[in-house]
């Protein structure tokens, strides 16, 4: 089996076969920054982009995107320019405290943005609503997705 | 370097002088210092039954100077979201001399670096701020006076500034700090107390630095402990009880050593432990259901009869706080009674319980996010009959801890399974586990009585039940000795010191469900009673709540402190002037490791009855802020996680077991109903 992960074509071992991508990129490809939280697909922790749309990878059969573009936290920027402007806002806004979720968030954000560049409040909110901080960091989270938009936060 | 033994060397004035080998460097720690008791504690510990406390007087700090002029704090004090590595390197880069870029913060293991600690309790600033300042101006002075003896200019003319110590009359005379290092041999001993830098001096404490570990945890290279991996390694898991306090009778293979990817099956009923190793972690979470285990249930607990062991009748009550006659004047008839309830909670921290086991024949290595590195430590030497200095336990970072990563459960489940494969294995919980098989926050019943007089608290009593916070993890005979479980009446001490009679009776409910440390202890229980009752005592009063409570504190500072945070809060978020239509505010304040904090809520009911929360406005008076942007986080965060707890979260019990499986049957608060949050920093001595 292979995988096409941040653009490349990566081997994986046929004992991942018939689970799921979490545990093919984190074990498998020993690509760790994709987090594992529930494996329900209920707290967002493994967000990935799968051909650009954010899906929760602890429920994606890994079958189901052996043609896909996998891109994960590791491959969010470039690996020798400068951060995706979510990370850096991230890091701006100092959003994270133990940063478990926040893989998950900023892949999340990433994939929204992309989308919809100039959000509302209203709409963030909405976009973001359904990843887990145990940390609490949603005020921070919700500064950080306005500010990588280039948007005013609102109430 | 973190591995190289090291002789410590004891001054006069209790530093702890580390001398390595020949070359490389110096290093200069400190010890927290121990009280009598605790040493009397530490002793009796030493003698077996473990639990998550250690003291011991090995240095907790170290500072390393090589000669290269690297500077790295060596810490135990583990990093899980509370930013204790950046606050611990803003303290020694501003009180040693160094740029807070330049210096290097090092997660200790248990064999190469400084130990005696545990993070936990709220504590990890304010009990190290002091210690650690004078180690850094202990290392300072060393080095100024041998930069002294070195240039041939007088140590008071002489400044260390950026690594460097350079003469304030000729700054061309200048030694960096390795410099130093590499030209001494000796080191003296300091005859006087290093004078620390005036705090009208600081450059680096006080500032809203940028957290040191971000840069590694927003592009995904950080490792916590669910995530280690080394050569060779596979993947563990373990069978749990299907009902509380069942016993494993028999266990016997099934056929999960044919299930696919399996390379151990292993069986081990002295210590109730029987698992399996596969290839993938997935592979061996289906093969372990495969085991055939025969298991002695105990009673199926319900729901109600936890709650219902939570009276006032079946145990002793311990009356630790008694002003006046409070019972005297009760016994005429209180003016009012209430009773707070307070259900189970689950830490639920997004990285569940995780470690990496290397068990070999003469030691052991463990990666393992945990905060309590040298518990784990003696707990695995005590269980693979290993010396405790053949275990070395590294401390990864904490996707989250809240007292729950307090245990040893996933190393205990790693080590078994990788002494008996031969080979690392790495055990992560799933979420059903980390739901079901850990220990909780107890359930709390509060009971207020009072006596009002002309608009003023006469007299009042509380009454606690908890079951056990702090109890669960110590040995009986310490249990016996504490009397009560500080965990469980944290916060409860009434701190209304214009009351003249009032009084607190602890007691402790036994519960066969496991419950323990859970963020804050007993303090979010206790302070939600009391400070409920607190308004139910304003409005029979017909009085103000901000009002009545400013009326009951007292003079003394701290009442001071707590009247300071109640006003700044109530000035910030409008307190007392118009709502919008069917918004009300609420308040409530309490003292805590030193620190006052008042919120207020401002709050309505939705149609359905459901509480929204649409802002809080906090104001934090925690004396000296070592980053103010990080405590504003710690803040917020608290906030939320607090309205998490107070809005959604109970954890129950059916058929014996705890209830919920996953995050559907036990949410947590989401980002859509976080409020607008305020946090206010106000400054004391």
């Amino acid at each position: 089996m292979e995988l096409i992960v941040n653009g490349r074509r990566m081997a994986l071992d046929d004992d991942y076969a018939g689970g799921v991508l979490l545990w093919a990129l984190r074990d498998g490809l020993g690509l760790t920054g994709t987090k594992f939280g529930c494996g329900a697909g209920i707290c967002g922790s493994c967000t990935v982009h799968v051909d650009g749309a954010a899906v929760r990878a602890c429920v994606t059969p890994v079958e189901s995107v052996l043609e896909a573009e996998i891109l994960t936290i590791e491959g969010l920027s470039p690996a020798a320019g400068p951060l995706h402007p979510v990370q850096q806002a991230f890091i701006d806004e100092q959003v994270p405290q133990c940063a478990w979720c926040m893989s998950g968030q900023m892949m999340a954000a990433a994939a929204f943005l992309a989308a919809n560049p100039a959000p509302s409040p209203e709409e963030i909110v909405e976009a973001m609503r359904e990843n887990y901080c145990r940390c609490g960091c949603y005020v921070r989270i919700k500064a950080a997705v306005a500010r990588a938009a280039g948007v005013e936060e609102g109430v | 370097m973190a591995e190289k033994k090291r002789r410590w060397r004891v001054t006069r004035r209790g530093f702890l002088i580390g001398l390595g080998a020949a070359g490389a460097g110096l290093a200069v720690g400190v010890a927290l210092g121990r009280r009598p008791f605790y040493r009397f504690m530490a002793g009796m510990l030493a003698g077996g039954e473990g639990g998550p406390v250690s003291y011991s007087d090995d240095p907790f700090a170290w500072f390393e100077i090589t000669p290269d002029n690297e500077v790295r704090l060596y810490v135990g004090k583990v990093e899980m979201g509370q930013g204790i590595h950046t606050a611990l390197a803003q303290i020694g880069a501003e009180e040693l001399g160094v740029d807070f870029a330049r210096l290097e913060v090092v997660q200790a293991t248990t064999a190469g670096g400084p130990g005696g600690t545990i993070t936990s309790a709220s504590n990890s600033v304010s009990s190290t701020y002091g210690p650690l300042r004078e180690a850094a101006a202990a290392l300072r002075t060393m080095l100024t006076l041998e930069a002294s003896r070195r240039l041939g200019v007088a140590a008071d003319r002489l400044e260390a500034r950026s690594g460097v110590i350079t003469s304030l009359d000729d700054p061309v005379q200048q030694l960096t700090f390795g410099e130093i290092v590499a030209g001494a041999a000796e080191w003296p001993e300091l005859a006087e107390p290093p004078v620390l830098k005036a705090s009208d001096q600081f450059e680096v404490i006080g500032r809203p630095l940028p957290r040191i570990d971000f840069a590694e945890k927003i592009t995904g290279r950080a490792l916590y402990g669910f995530d280690m991996r080394i050569e060779g390694m596979a993947y563990g898991a373990a069978v749990h009880p299907p009902s509380l306090g069942a016993v494993m009778k028999s266990a016997a293979p099934g056929d999960a050593a044919g299930r696919p990817g399996v390379l151990e099956v292993v069986i081990d009923l002295p210590n109730q432990f029987a698992g399996v190793v596969a290839r993938t972690r997935q592979q061996a979470w289906t093969a372990v259901n495969a085991l055939e285990i025969e298991w002695e249930e105990g009673r199926r607990w319900t729901q109600a009869e936890l709650e219902a062991r939570l009276n006032f009748e079946e145990v002793p009550g311990y009356t630790i706080q008694k002003e006046g006659s409070p019972d005297a004047i009760l016994r005429e008839g209180p003016s009012l009674t209430s009773e707070y309830w307070t259900p189970f909670a689950a830490h639920a921290h997004l990285e569940p319980i995780a470690a990496l086991a290397d068990v070999r024949g003469d030691g052991a290595r463990i990666w393992t996010a945990t905060q309590a590195q040298e518990s784990v430590r003696d707990s695995l030497a005590d269980l693979l009959d290993l010396p405790p200095e053949a275990v070395v336990v590294t401390p990864t970072y904490l996707g989250g801890g809240f007292g729950r990563k307090l245990d040893i459960e996933a190393a205990r489940e790693a080590a078994l399974l990788s002494r008996a494969a031969g080979r690392p294995v790495h055990v992560g919980w799933s979420r059903l586990e980390d739901l079901r098989y850990g220990y909780f926050r107890p359930a709390t019943r509060s009971r207020l009585s009072a006596t009002l007089d002309g608009g003023r608290v006469e007299a009042i009593a509380h009454d606690h039940v908890s079951g056990e916070v702090a109890f669960s993890s110590f040995p009986t005979f310490l249990t016996h000795i504490l009397g009560t479980d500080f965990g469980a009446w944290r916060g409860a001490f009434n701190f209304y010191d214009g009351i003249p009679h009032r009084s607190l009776t602890t007691y402790l409910a036994p519960l066969p469900l496991p419950t323990g440390w859970w963020r804050g202890l007993g303090l979010l229980a206790n302070i939600f009673a009391m400070e409920s009752f607190m308004d139910e005592m304003a409005h029979v009063a017909g009085a103000d709540p901000l009002a009545f409570r400013l009326a009951h504190l007292g003079d003394d500072p701290e009442s001071r402190r707590l009247a300071g945070v109640l006003e700044a809060a109530a000035e910030r978020s409008g307190y007392g002037r118009p709502l919008p239509p069917g918004r009300a505010h609420g308040l409530a304040c309490a003292p805590d490791v030193g620190t006052m904090v008042a919120m207020v809520a401002e709050i309505s009911l939705s149609e359905t009855g459901e509480i929204q929360v649409h802002r809080m406005t906090a104001a934090v008076d925690a004396g000296l802020f070592i980053n103010p942007d990080g405590a504003k986080a710690q803040t917020q965060g608290a906030i939320i996680m607090g309205l998490s707890s107070t809005l959604i979260e109970e954890l129950t019990i059916e058929d014996g077991r705890v209830a919920p499986a996953n995050f559907d049957t036990y949410p947590l608060l989401t980002l859509d109903r976080a409020p607008e949050i305020e946090v206010i920093l106000l400054e004391s001595d």
